[in-house]
């Protein structure tokens, strides 16, 4: 191999990331320069259209709602059909705004500012019910909501004027007026443009990631340390400011918007684009929006068969291709791309379209590198006391009065037969059993009353004995998920991808990537974990618990399954970590060999109860342990 | 008394409506987890077709009711077979998906066919325009004929899903399709009938009220809403829930309609409803599912 690349000549000191070839996060991307340059198309052939400009303003209204879609939906996974009441809600802001006849007469510079912010507060109420509820029940009560909402705009008629509704004010900005056509839907663009380049941003920081691991599993997501309701409730907040911002556009484009315009039907058409265009990309909202409002324009003859054409596609998609249109082309673009990289054509591709990456080994630890070295503890955390811990099921006693210390950055054991109550004591710990009861203190911080997401953010990590991944999500981001907490961006500046918020998305990557070298996974960096065998996917949910840098580490069976060479290996893996940031560890296990060869305590569990405490030699001598676990 | 005797009569009318919808909808989701978004138009679709069996191709009443019910009903197996049962194993949304394209594709189908203009079904001897009257109370014929073959279907239904060996499979699997599966039940035999019996009981539904609504285009979709939201009142796995929401929701708005401000009565119900589940956001007929496992 011949090294030409300037990255490459540094080999011997070369970091993870450079050697697994993960792209590093910087300001621009690919999409980016794609983007850009389908809008500078798009601006400078407008004059050629002129015959569509109202059907080109549709197209961008419903591509700003389904970008925002792409949030709620894509990312956080809930199921609306509430956002009419967006749209309706900013077109008459919009309306109130703008027309000289209704009071005000402000420009666009007021309308848009307004939209926004009356959006988001809008829909920071209309996500509560997700609170409570998903999938269903989450689709019926935004149903609802969309159906009073519409309801309240007939009747209150200050503000719509009731049936006949309102036409749309000048278009001015900052007093220049706009003219209809060309020049406005210009501006359209560019007010496009830059919500997609912020949506972008949510997507790429540490909020989409969020959301991503909120949509494929609550669960593991509140280990994590997420907000889970908070994180429900902005995701409805945000995807409702921009949908109003698009309302704002929808009204001037049409000229009038009438309540009738904001029907329940409406909301299911805009999450049907987001469907047929690929709801796990921004284009996917370009791509519907195109597909939806463009095609029965540009032939006429098949108006008639909208309906047909909408639903055929909707099944036609959702059975050959759930990733919809943009799905599709990826799909098509990969075997292309896998295709020219055979031949001589595929030295100048981009690295990472074939997906081959070159192996290299290196000499120096990953925790010798400069990211992980960073995280170094010499000082011990993770003393965790647990006092009368009680989990009570209807009549069973699962865990009945368990008390315990742990001492600071020490490695125990906790071994039992099943149903001898360790897992639920976990859940005690953590707050996932919703009736445990008893007094827990982390490094002097009382737990008991918190929230799951807080107990993690306070030191407790774990991870699940049945998984608990992130389905469809890498394995990167699963790293990326844990060391979140330790990104100082505030959500506002990743919306504008600030210099603040690229450095640390940078150390965060180089930090997972290290950390999934040193957990051997680093060649399964780009994979979905969904499609890892079983061993690997368990080393990926130890790999997340190390990455949230707890304190004290609560491993559930992490080695099920698993051959006793490799669950060693794995094992010493996680200790020598856990040792390098001074976290402790607690480790169910019914493998008592492997327990006696890396805990430095054993607790056996039986009943509800501990039955006896003490060094892996002395528990295994105890007769009571004997007994419980051979029988008398 | 007399007039809100009348009041919660209409009540009942519309709540019967959105009660057979909602069981149409119960039916399906609790046996097979899916949520029919295409049930209202293929009711309308079903009243429709009977219409153009008996006024356009001028058959006997009942006889284009049975022949429009059949066809819809075998048309429906076609369907689930070539787009439900594919997914059968995916995620709750795929279906969904599917079944929102269903509506659009069957709305458009039905103007196509149908004209979209508004007509009327006519009954023989015009019995929807005869009426009757006890102390001061209105009766008209055909309600009466609605209140009878609404209590004739759910007592069959009932019978169906509680007495015979098809129902305890749609209850198995229900409860639990693995374990359904390994008692050696039938997945795709189960999926089918239950699709039947589903639209069976909507399509009756769209012929019953097609006088009483008028047959015009997309004309069960108002009733499509409302029985969703009964079926979701009473927990969408609970088919007398089902029922008693839709009759809930109908003296509701019966109510609100007199006694409400005239520019709440539209909405209030439903806003009524959307705070029931708030507080119950499982329904008032169901129980907190067990405690789930991590």
């Amino acid at each position: 191999m011949t090294m030409t690349d300037n990255e490459q000549t540094s080999s011997s000191s070369a970091s993870a990331m450079q050697r697994a070839g993960i792209p590093v996060p910087g300001y621009i991307k690919r999409n980016h320069i794609l983007g850009a340059f389908f809008f500078a198309l798009t601006f400078l052939l407008l004059p050629q259209f002129d015959q569509y400009t109202t059907v080109i303003g549709f197209i961008l209204v419903f591509a700003a709602v389904g970008g925002s879609l792409v949030i709620a939906f894509g990312a956080a996974g809930q199921f609306t059909l509430g956002h009419s009441i967006f749209l309706g809600a900013g077109a008459f802001l919009s309306a109130n705004i703008a027309n000289d006849s209704y009071g005000w007469g402000r420009g666009l510079e007021v309308e848009i500012p307004i939209a926004l912010a009356v959006c988001f507060v809008l829909g920071l109420i209309v996500g509560l019910p997700s609170l409570r509820v998903n999938e269903l029940y989450l689709a019926l009560a935004t149903f609802a909501i969309a159906y009073v909402g519409q309801q309240v705009l007939y009747e209150w008629k200050q503000f719509t004027a009731g049936g006949s509704g309102k036409s749309a004010g000048d278009l001015t900005l900052f007093g220049w007026e706009i003219g209809r056509g060309t020049p406005y839907i210009r501006l359209s663009l560019i007010i496009l443009l830059v919500t997609f380049w912020i949506c972008g941003n949510i997507l790429d920081g540490k909020t989409g990631r969020s959301m991503n691991a909120l949509r494929t599993s609550e669960t593991a997501a509140r280990s994590a340390g997420i907000n889970v309701a908070w994180l429900k409730i902005l995701a409805f907040g945000i995807s409702g400011a921009i949908s109003g911002l698009a309302g704002v556009l929808y009204i001037h484009n049409l000229r009038y918007a009438g309540p009738e315009n904001f029907n329940v039907h409406l909301s299911i058409l805009l999450i049907l684009t987001l469907i047929i265009g690929g709801r796990h990309r921004l284009a996917g909202a370009v791509g519907g929006a195109i597909f939806v409002k463009f095609l029965p324009e540009l032939i006429r003859d098949i108006q008639e068969y909208e309906g047909i054409i909408y639903g055929g596609a909707l099944i036609l998609l959702t059975l050959f291709s759930p990733r919809g249109l943009i799905g599709l082309i990826e799909t098509f673009l990969r075997i292309i791309g896998a295709q020219l990289a055979k031949t001589p054509v595929g030295r100048f591709l981009p690295k990472g379209i074939s997906g081959e990456i070159e192996p290299t080994t290196t000499t120096t630890s990953p925790l010798q590198s400069s990211a992980l070295a960073g995280l170094a503890s010499s000082e011990k955390r993770g003393h965790l006391t647990v006092a009368d811990a009680r989990v009570i099921f209807g009549g069973v006693r699962a865990v009945d009065g368990v008390s315990f210390e742990v001492e600071a950055g020490k490695v125990t054991g906790v071994i039992g037969s099943n149903g001898a109550g360790k897992t639920t004591l976990f859940n005690a710990i953590t707050g996932h059993a919703k009736n445990g009861e008893g007094i827990f203190t982390l490094d002097g911080v009382e737990l008991s009353n918190k929230p799951i997401f807080a107990r993690s953010l306070a030191g407790l990590g774990r991870t699940f004995q049945n998984l608990n991944l992130h389905g469809d999500i890498r394995v990167l981001d699963h790293a990326l998920i844990g060391l979140d907490r330790e990104m100082h961006y505030g959500r506002v500046s990743e919306a504008f991808r600030l210099p603040h918020v690229v450095r640390n998305e940078r150390k965060g990557y180089e930090q997972s990537a290290e950390l999934l070298d040193h957990m051997e996974l680093l060649e399964y960096w780009n994979e979905k974990v969904d499609d890892l065998p079983y061993g690997l996917q368990k080393r990926v949910d130890v790999a997340r618990g190390l990455a949230t840098n707890p304190s004290i580490l609560l491993l559930d069976e992490p080695a099920a399954g698993l051959p006793t060479a490799e669950a060693l290996e794995m094992m010493q893996n996680v200790i020598e970590y856990a040792k390098h940031i001074g976290c402790g560890v607690i480790v169910i296990e019914h493998n008592v060999e492997l327990v006696a060869d890396v805990c430095e305590r054993v607790i056996v569990m039986d009943a509800g109860k501990i039955l006896a405490d003490g060094t892996a030699q002395s528990v295994m001598k105890n007769e009571d342990v004997i007994a419980a676990y051979l029988g008398t | 008394m007399a007039e809100f005797i009348q009041l919660l009569w209409s009540g009942i009318l519309n709540g019967l409506c959105y009660a057979l919808i909602g069981l149409s909808l119960v039916l399906i989701f609790k046996t097979a987890r899916i949520l029919n978004f295409a049930a209202g138009t293929m009711a309308g679709f079903t009243g429709w077709f009977a219409w153009w069996w008996a006024t356009k191709q001028g058959i006997p009443f009942l006889l284009a009711i049975l022949v429009a019910i059949v066809m819809v009903a075998v048309a429906t197996l076609l369907i689930e077979r070539l787009t439900i049962r594919p997914l059968i194993n995916e995620n709750f949304l795929s279906i969904v998906t599917i079944t929102l394209g269903l509506e659009f594709l069957i709305a458009n189908v039905s103007i196509r066919m149908f004209g979209g203009r508004a007509e009327s079904l006519r009954i023989p001897g015009d019995i929807q325009f005869k009426n009757f009257e006890i102390g001061g109370v209105r009766f008209n014929w055909w309600h009466i004929v609605i209140v009878i073959a609404t209590f004739i279907i759910l007592a069959i239904v009932g019978y169906i899903v509680n007495r015979t060996e098809l129902g305890l499979a749609m209850r198995a699997f229900a409860e639990d399709k693995d374990a359904a599966r390994l008692m050696g039940i039938k997945e795709s035999t189960v999926s089918q009938w239950t699709w039947t019996l589903s639209v069976t009981v909507g399509g009756l539904t769209g012929i019953l009220f097609a006088p009483v609504l008028f047959l015009q285009q997309d004309y069960m979709n108002i009733p499509f809403i409302k029985g969703f939201v009964a079926a979701i009142l009473g927990g969408f796995t609970s088919l007398s829930g089902g029922v008693f929401g839709g009759l809930l929701l109908g003296e509701l708005e019966a109510l609100a309609v007199k006694y409400a401000p005239r520019q709440a009565a539209a909405a209030l119900p439903v806003i009524i409803v959307f705070f029931i589940l708030l507080i119950r956001p499982r329904g008032l007929f169901t129980r907190a599912k067990a405690h789930e496992r991590v």
